[in-house]
């Protein structure tokens, strides 16, 4: 019986925090939704730029073969891949600021030799620094070829001889096969770490300054909100800095992951992103009144942002909602920007917008939580 | 209502009408109170009844939904004046993890001490509360006691000329208590207006002026004679009832004489 009467209490003090309640119902259906959803092949498609050269082949008078434009036919069918066209300087350029995920380059004579049965070249670039991303180009181009294959087949009314009478080449235009896995989730690692860390200590430290009513003693001193705001950015910048470096230097010397671009924009980047992190952590600790409710804002705040924010889903392959909510968390533009760096070698006028955004986040936080503050008492 | 005729003609502090109202519960509801500099003025009423509220709007850390505070002529919220408010929040608002000296240091570093006056002035006020011993242990490992004199010492630093204390005998065995009380009574000598809060009524004796509060009102005020005298009663306890019951105020407020007896109770155990 004492057993009971113990259970009924803990259900009962349950029932009264509803915000758990809410979390333990919530959070299992929305996070596992978004999974299914995630892990489903079928997403949004990436851009594909498409350089098409052939100009196809008089292969017998009043019998044009057109093989270049039919197989970009099939490139545009394929699910997965939106395909745009492009000449070759402007694929270059975009494959190299990370604009399309890949590109299909279709030479020059490509009719003439297949009609002729010397198996023509034909060459995928893939842009190279997001894996699913690579991935899924390349399946969708394979798809494609398949088909462009299967048609010509039934067309000529022929066998497809010995091997396949197309060749396609692979390339990448950053990283490659022999970039390693951890090169392109070291930014990740960087970026979710030094994020969820620094949010958790501020949150956690600036409630504790409230329950042991230090804060009160604080805000009765001449101190002001904004001091207050920025001297625990300053103390948690020293942190948080200390951590950036032992996850970089770790990354760099025993995981043995190569930094493209510049160490200090990596840097930079961080530090917008924990001075956005300390203060949304602030902000957020005034909605808890106990260390279990701060550790509940995990969920909301690290969670959807590890999912989203193109870790290992990129940004965009979501729907259109998901990628709207991408496009309003820090972390997406923080792996973007990192990968760009670290991946692509990208300097700072590259990555001048994502630099902007976590800026702009960061000023806004710096501002909500000095505003909460003063609310909270004069 | 000033007894004491004061040199000094600004008010310390000028409360007018000030009314709070958390959710369903009125905090204050149109208190008036005037304490001349140099008094030592002790707020009366049970718990809920509005005292730590009126310190905190006081003190300038909370909002009021009307009214005004003037402290020492100028009117709230006011970061100058908030160097010259010692505030002593009711439990010991400390940082668990630093030592009694760092603690000391930080908050001493808030109200813009520094270098040598800093280091004089913890050793100074450490000497106070006869913490010197501890000044190097962490906050953590002190009793309850040793928390609280490190938390008056920690209000001491900035020498501030007005003072408000909310309850700072709770929890604190009787010795503690007549050896805070020795410091609040020489700082008031030395010029310091002070404001305690408390429901305990021999504390409320030792000050110079009262104001008895309930659900968020004053409802009487005066040296602790005339209060006695103006309800007829022998005691503040029974003047406080005598007032609750006049006034008419039923707010189904606890009275005074049994949280006393819980507080006794209390303050045997944590001796």
């Amino acid at each position: 019986m004492r057993v009971l009467v113990l259970a009924g209490r803990i259900v009962r003090q349950f029932l009264r925090d509803h915000r758990t309640l809410a979390l333990v119902i919530i959070v299992p259906s929305a996070v596992m939704g978004l999974l299914a959803y995630l892990v489903d092949e079928d997403k949004e498609p990436v851009t594909v730029g498409l350089v098409q050269q052939d100009e196809g082949f008089e292969a017998a008078p009043g019998l044009r073969l057109d093989l270049g434009n039919r197989l970009a036919e099939h490139l545009r069918r394929a699910p997965g891949i939106l395909v745009v066209e492009a000449d070759p300087e402007e694929l270059a350029r975009r494959l190299g600021d990370g604009a399309v995920a890949g590109g299909v380059l279709i030479p020059a004579g490509f009719s003439r030799e297949l009609a002729g049965g010397s198996r023509p070249r034909f060459t995928l670039v893939l842009e190279g620094s997001v894996p699913s991303v690579n991935a899924q180009v390349q399946r969708a181009v394979q798809q494609a070829v398949q088909s462009f294959l299967s048609d010509l087949a039934r067309a000529t009314g022929t066998d497809v001889s010995p091997g396949p009478p197309v060749q396609l080449d692979l390339e990448f235009a950053h990283g490659g096969p022999d970039l390693a896995t951890m090169d392109y989730f070291a930014p990740v690692f960087i970026t979710a770490f030094v994020f969820f860390f620094v949010f958790l200590l501020t949150s956690v430290s600036f409630l504790r300054e409230r329950s042991q009513g230090t804060m009160e003693r604080l805000l009765a001193s001449p101190i002001s909100r904004l001091e207050v705001v920025v001297g625990y950015l300053l103390g948690f910048l020293v942190f948080a800095g200390v951590q950036a470096l032992v996850i970089l230097g770790f990354s760099l010397w025993v995981l043995g992951v190569s930094i493209a671009g510049s160490a200090w924009l990596v840097l930079l980047v961080e530090l917008l992103l924990v001075v956005g992190a300390v203060n949304l952590g602030i902000y957020l600790s005034f909605f808890a009144r106990t260390e279990l409710q701060v550790v509940q804002f995990i969920p909301l705040v690290i969670t959807p942002q590890v999912l989203l924010a193109g870790v290992i889903w990129p940004v965009e392959t979501l729907t259109p909602v998901l990628r709207w909510l991408a496009s309003v968390m820090p972390m997406t533009y923080a792996i973007r920007a990192l990968r760009a760096v670290m991946v692509r070698g990208a300097e700072a006028p590259a990555v001048v917008g994502e630099l902007g955004f976590l800026g702009g986040f960061a000023v806004a936080m710096v501002a909500l939580a000095a505003w909460q503050l003063r609310r909270e008492a004069l | 209502m000033a007894l004491v005729a004061q040199a000094d003609s600004v008010p310390a502090v000028t409360v007018r009408g000030a009314v709070k109202q958390f959710g369903p519960v009125r905090a204050l509801d149109g208190v008036d109170l005037e304490v001349p500099a140099g008094e030592n003025l002790g707020l009366l009423g049970p718990n809920g009844s509005g005292k730590t509220t009126l310190i905190r709007a006081v003190v300038g850390v909370l909002r009021l939904d009307a009214g005004t505070v003037h402290v020492m002529g100028e009117r709230l919220p006011s970061r100058t004046v908030a160097g010259r408010i010692g505030y002593m929040t009711q439990s010991a608002a400390l940082y668990e993890d630093l030592t009694v000296r760092e603690n000391l240091r930080f908050f001493g570093g808030l109200y813009g001490l520094r270098g040598r006056t800093l280091t004089d002035r913890v050793d100074e006020v450490l000497a106070l509360v006869r913490l010197e011993a501890r000044a190097g242990s962490v906050v953590r490992t002190l009793s309850g006691g040793m928390r609280q004199r490190t938390n008056l010492a920690a209000v001491l630093l900035h020498r501030p000329r007005l003072l408000l204390l909310d309850e700072p005998t709770v929890g604190v065995d009787p010795e503690l208590r007549r050896t805070l009380w020795d410091h609040f009574h020489r700082l008031n000598r030395d010029g310091v207006t002070l404001i305690v809060s408390t429901h305990i009524m021999d504390e409320a004796e030792r000050c110079g002026r009262i104001a008895m509060l309930q659900a968020g009102r004053v409802l009487a005020s005066g040296t602790p004679g005339q209060v006695k005298a103006e309800a007829a009663q022998p005691d503040l306890e029974s003047a406080y009832l005598h007032f609750a019951r006049t006034q008419g105020l039923d707010d189904g407020t606890a009275p005074m004489p049994r949280r006393r007896h819980r507080r006794a109770g209390r303050r045997g155990r944590v001796g």
